[in-house]
């Protein structure tokens, strides 16, 4: 019963009003953010759209752009220009891109069998990724007349066939297999890459967010309880140092996790708001294009991983739960550890930051890179740190490493034993109300020492 | 009269110190009796209180609260006391009567108990109405009534208060000094109080102990020590036995 009352106080100390308001308002901003940005690129990639003038009366040219009408992959805006100013003309237009084929351009390809020169104009935006999306399109669309051409040049010029034309362009049918440990299976590794990337990015976020909140939420519930002596009267009164220990752990897991479901859900409509199109786009070019076989068999990504052993099972996700639940109970037990030594605000401050520069180094190097390719000295120091082995957690799981993941948890089990058999120490002696860190005292300290020299 | 606080030869050192907080200090409270620890800064009062309430541990020596150790029962001691420790706060997200209801169940066994403290402790701190507000927004004043409210409302054995009135303004520290006159004789309640306020010690103590550097000097009663120090009030006594060490 009062392990209940004390856990009931301290979550109402830390879901406050403010807090579920936050956590709302980060999960709708990940939202927003991701219907924008996915927005933004969908409009980018439906610009199957050129604008094109046409200076050219050649018959060449006519039948080159009948062709890529025809062929309702683009749809031309044709514009006339009144003058050579393709600024001013863009701007009249309200146009970012204008492609423009000059006069003899057809004559100069039939007639005197030259390549001529066919002006692409862009404005300059600084907008982010997405501003970059209409140009590249443009560049497609592009490559897709210049392709008619060629095709063109190769009929009428050189009298070949559709087939023959076929296989002067296409002469490689390339089937692309991708293999990990000693597993083969047809499938793109780029496309494989990028749907791995996109199902292991959420984790690393989540642990991330999840250690950090917990971490300030019980250094915070302590330290505040230690400097309004809330923390003294509350232990003197009938209940076990346990029990306050217990709640206010208990308490900060159950923020922490609540935190981490809005951010995660948030995170996930983000990525399905930025990617959704995108995701689609790879799972269908996925396999090897030039195969004419029904697209569910080479594109199924979900079989493709499994035949390669990258995909989760039930028990993996079970194992890494395992070592997320570590990670957040060593956070608290160093924070625990951490808070009872502050005096002050600006203390806790401070004393956060081992916290921090903890999980944010193997949050970085894990996203930047594969922590088990580096070099052995590199790879201890970065394992030292007891968060990376949940960091790299589903990367071996979904690899099959398990030995890491085997040690990973074994350290992590013997990291959290020592680090709650200090926390649990300091609790129950006077360490709680007798050790203490004050960083203006260290500071005035050291200016002391200096003085005297 | 028994014997509420019985502390034998109590002694604290703390680590890397090289004298002791408190060194073999002796002395015992009464039930009713309201005894105040009274010295100078640094003397031990604070150390004293902490070990009586179990919240550090004692080096040597030790503390029965009724007939319950602080080293081998410190349970049962904090089943027993109450403890207001200086300048202390409470929860500012909890309404006063939600902070009331809090403490209340870490004392109370059963939910009929439970609802008796607090209302004891809504009529002690007569905070009326404003119990029912955030205690972020109360004054200095008002937590200090409410944890005053919260250290009496379970009616324990041996309330102990460190500098009970801080904070308050004469009219509230005059009510605070009565209801714990009130409460020690109608209610048979003990305390032990430290205060610097020789006025309210004065006033408001059967007996007081004077500490310094971490020594019991002399225990008596007010009267009985201005007699034996012929002075005329107990800042006299006071300042005879820390500044000229004078134990009668």
């Amino acid at each position: 019963m009062k392990f209940g009352n004390i856990l009931k106080k301290e979550l109402r100390e830390l879901i406050t009003v403010q807090a579920i308001f936050s956590m709302i308002f980060t999960m709708v901003l990940l939202i927003v953010m991701g219907q924008i940005m996915g927005g933004a690129m969908e409009e980018g990639f439906d610009t199957s759209q050129i604008t094109l003038c046409n200076q050219d009366d050649s018959e060449f040219t006519a039948d080159v752009l009948k062709k890529v009408d025809d062929s309702e992959s683009t749809n031309i805006n044709y514009v006339e220009l009144q003058s050579d100013d393709y600024a001013a003309e863009m701007e009249r237009l309200g146009i970012k891109n204008l492609v423009i084929i000059p006069k003899g351009y057809g004559e100069s390809i039939t007639e005197k069998q030259e390549p001529a020169p066919v002006k692409f104009v862009s404005v300059f935006q600084t907008g982010g990724i997405t501003s970059s999306i209409g140009t590249i399109t443009a560049s497609d669309v592009i490559g897709e007349i210049e392709t008619v051409c060629t095709n063109e040049v190769l009929l009428k010029s050189y009298g070949l066939s559709d087939e023959e034309i076929s296989l002067i362009r296409d002469p490689m049918q390339t089937v692309e297999y991708t293999v990990n440990n000693e597993k083969i299976a047809e499938v793109s590794p780029s496309s494989l890459g990028a749907i791995y990337m996109m199902q292991s990015m959420i984790a690393p976020f989540a642990i991330f967010f999840l250690l950090l909140m917990a971490s300030q939420m019980i250094m915070t519930a302590i330290s505040t309880e230690k400097i309004d002596k809330t923390l003294e009267t509350l232990l003197s009164a009938p209940v076990s140092r346990m029990s306050v220990l217990g709640a206010k752990m208990a308490a900060a897991v159950i923020t922490a996790l609540l935190n981490a479901l809005f951010m995660i859900v948030g995170f996930v409509f983000y990525i399905i708001g930025m990617m959704g199109s995108t995701v689609g786009e790879i799972s269908m070019n996925a396999g090897p294009e030039t195969i004419d076989v029904p697209v569910s068999e080479v594109t199924n990504m979900g079989q493709a991983m499994a035949e390669l052993g990258l995909a989760l099972t039930p028990m993996s996700y079970v194992l890494f739960a395992l070592q997320l639940f570590l990670t957040i109970a060593i956070g608290l037990a160093v924070s625990l550890i951490l808070g009872a030594m502050a005096t002050d605000v600006k203390s806790v401050q401070t004393l956060t930051l081992p916290i921090m520069v903890a999980v944010m180094i193997p949050f970085f190097i894990t996203m930047l890179s594969d922590v088990n390719s580096m070099s052995l000295g590199f790879k201890v120091i970065v394992y030292a740190i007891p968060f990376t082995h949940t960091y790299t957690a589903l990367t071996n799981l979904m690899n099959g490493d398990m030995l890491i993941y085997w040690i990973g948890l074994i350290y992590q089990i013997i990291f959290f034993a020592v680090c709650m058999f200090l926390a649990v120490k300091m609790f129950t002696t006077d360490k709680l109300f007798t050790v203490s860190f004050n960083s203006d005292k260290s500071r005035k300290k050291k200016k002391a020492q200096t003085e005297e020299q | 009269m028994g014997t509420v606080l019985e502390v034998k030869e109590l002694s604290k050192k703390y680590p890397k110190k090289t004298n002791f907080a408190v060194d073999k200090i002796s002395f015992s409270v009464n039930e009713g009796e309201i005894f105040a620890l009274i010295g100078p800064n640094g003397a031990g009062k604070t150390t004293t209180i902490r070990m009586i309430s179990t919240l550090i541990q004692a080096t040597d020596g030790d503390a029965i609260v009724s007939g319950h150790s602080i080293i081998k029962e410190p349970d049962k001691v904090r089943e027993n006391i109450t403890y207001l420790p200086d300048e202390a706060g409470a929860y500012k997200t909890m309404t006063g009567i939600s902070y009331l209801n809090f403490m209340a169940g870490l004392f109370a066994k059963d939910q009929e108990t439970l609802d008796k403290y607090v209302e004891r402790g809504k009529a002690i701190c007569g905070l009326g109405d404003r119990l029912n507000e955030k205690i972020g927004g109360y004054s200095r004043g008002m937590i200090r009534k409410l944890l005053l409210a919260r250290a009496v409302m379970t009616e324990p054995k041996l309330a102990i208060m460190d500098e009970a009135t801080s904070g308050l303004d004469v009219i509230n520290a005059l009510e605070i000094r009565k209801m714990i006159k009130t409460l020690a004789k109608e209610h048979n309640m003990s305390f032990l109080l430290s205060s610097h306020n020789m006025l309210e010690i004065e006033y408001v103590s059967d007996r007081v102990g004077i500490m310094t550097n971490g020594r019991l000097m002399v225990v008596g009663g007010i009267d009985e020590l201005k007699e034996r120090y012929q002075a005329a009030n107990l800042e006299e006594v006071f300042e005879r036995v820390v500044k000229n060490n004078e134990v009668r």
